[in-house]
């Protein structure tokens, strides 16, 4: 549409620029030293033209065609100045309608990037506490499986050196206050209980 | 005094061990050599004072009523103590503390009622057998203390304590 108006509009301007020339030339071509024609008629029609178009009527169609010009000039610049407005201000408009739409497209993509971008790291951190989870209860029951292992295997050697673990506790508890005179009559009875093996080898000899 | 008089000697509880018995050697050797000198003395010059004798060489002579100015006595003393000394049975006791005289000689005394006449204790000191004691003959090696006694039952002692942790 705009397009358009400025063609129309460049067409008057060239179609009054055409008739502008045109009359110069045709008001150029009436002077003296034209066309030759029979002297007689060339003579009287130059005596003709003299007198019809003098001096004075050729200035005043001059200025009349200055004046007409200037006028059409001014129409058409005026036409052309409130086209260019027009065509400015529609300019301006699609441009902010453009500029607009584009950056909108613009922020849409963008905004669809960065809603992908946080999709994907949303994605990637489920997928990270997925994958720690699971490593999490992998490592809890292999911890579980350590310390039952650990846990057997200490109530075992518990189990195997309970004794000497009972008989350092005893050491370290009451070890001090133990009076071997106390234990004369278990060493002594433990003494009668072997008597008879400590006989024989003290019998046999080396 | 008869040259059998060591024959059935007894050896009083207060000798122990092995080095109690080379020491009473040493003691009586010396006394039979002074008591020798004294002897080859002419008569008439000063009176010999005897050397101070120990405590062991004491009871000795007292439980058995062993006279040692005697020479073939002190003689066979001594024989006797040498035997004694390469052939006493030794065993080798073990206790958490050093023991002391009196409980060190009724277990002597025991050991020369029931198992020999003459035998003879080393004792020697291991503090982690807490109670009892651990003897050791010359093939042979009795733990008698309580850490045997809690081993032998420790079967019994895991079932109580894992009863007391399932009522727990």
């Amino acid at each position: 549409m705009t397009i358009w108006w400025l063609g129309c509009i460049l067409g008057v301007m060239g179609a009054a620029a055409i008739a502008f020339i045109w009359v110069a030339v045709r008001l150029g071509s009436g002077r003296p030293g034209g066309k030759k024609t029979d002297p007689n008629y060339a003579d009287a029609a130059e005596q003709e033209v003299e007198h019809i178009f003098s001096t004075e009527f050729r200035e005043e169609l001059r200025n009349r065609g200055r004046l007409h010009f200037e006028k059409i000039i001014g129409e058409n610049a005026m036409f052309l100045q409130q086209d260019l407005r027009l065509t400015t201000s529609q300019l301006n408009d699609y441009m902010k309608t453009e500029i607009t739409r584009k950056l909108e497209e613009e922020f849409g993509k963008y905004e669809q990037s960065i809603t992908d971008a946080k999709q994907l790291a949303v994605d990637s951190i489920q997928k990270t506490n997925q994958a720690i989870e699971e490593q999490r209860q992998l490592m809890s029951q292999q911890l579980l499986k350590v310390i039952e292992a650990e846990k057997i295997h200490l109530t075992e050697r518990f189990e195997q050196n309970m004794a000497e673990i009972i008989n350092h506790y005893i050491i370290a508890a009451i070890g001090d206050q133990i009076d071997l005179s106390d234990q004369l009559e278990y060493i002594l009875s433990e003494l009668e209980a072997n008597k008879q093996a400590i006989l024989e080898d003290i019998q046999r000899g080396a | 005094m008869a040259p059998d008089q060591t024959a059935g000697l007894q050896v009083p509880a207060l000798i122990t061990s092995p080095s109690d018995v080379s020491r009473l050697h040493r003691e009586v050797i010396a006394l039979n050599e002074y008591l020798k000198q004294a002897a080859l003395r002419s008569p008439g010059q000063a009176a010999v004072k005897l050397p101070k004798t120990s405590r062991l060489l004491d009871e000795l002579v007292i439980d058995n009523k062993l006279n040692l100015l005697d020479a073939t006595t002190r003689e066979h003393l001594i024989g006797f103590l040498a035997d004694l000394a390469e052939h006493a049975p030794i065993i080798h006791i073990s206790f958490a503390t050093d023991p002391s005289s009196a409980f060190l000689q009724k277990i002597v005394l025991w050991l020369r009622q029931n198992i020999n006449a003459s035998i003879l204790v080393q004792v020697g000191l291991q503090p982690t057998i807490a109670i009892g004691c651990v003897l050791r003959t010359t093939n042979k090696y009795f733990d008698l203390s309580l850490r045997r006694q809690l081993t032998e039952h420790s079967a019994e002692l895991i079932k109580d304590l894992k009863k007391a942790d399932v009522t727990a």
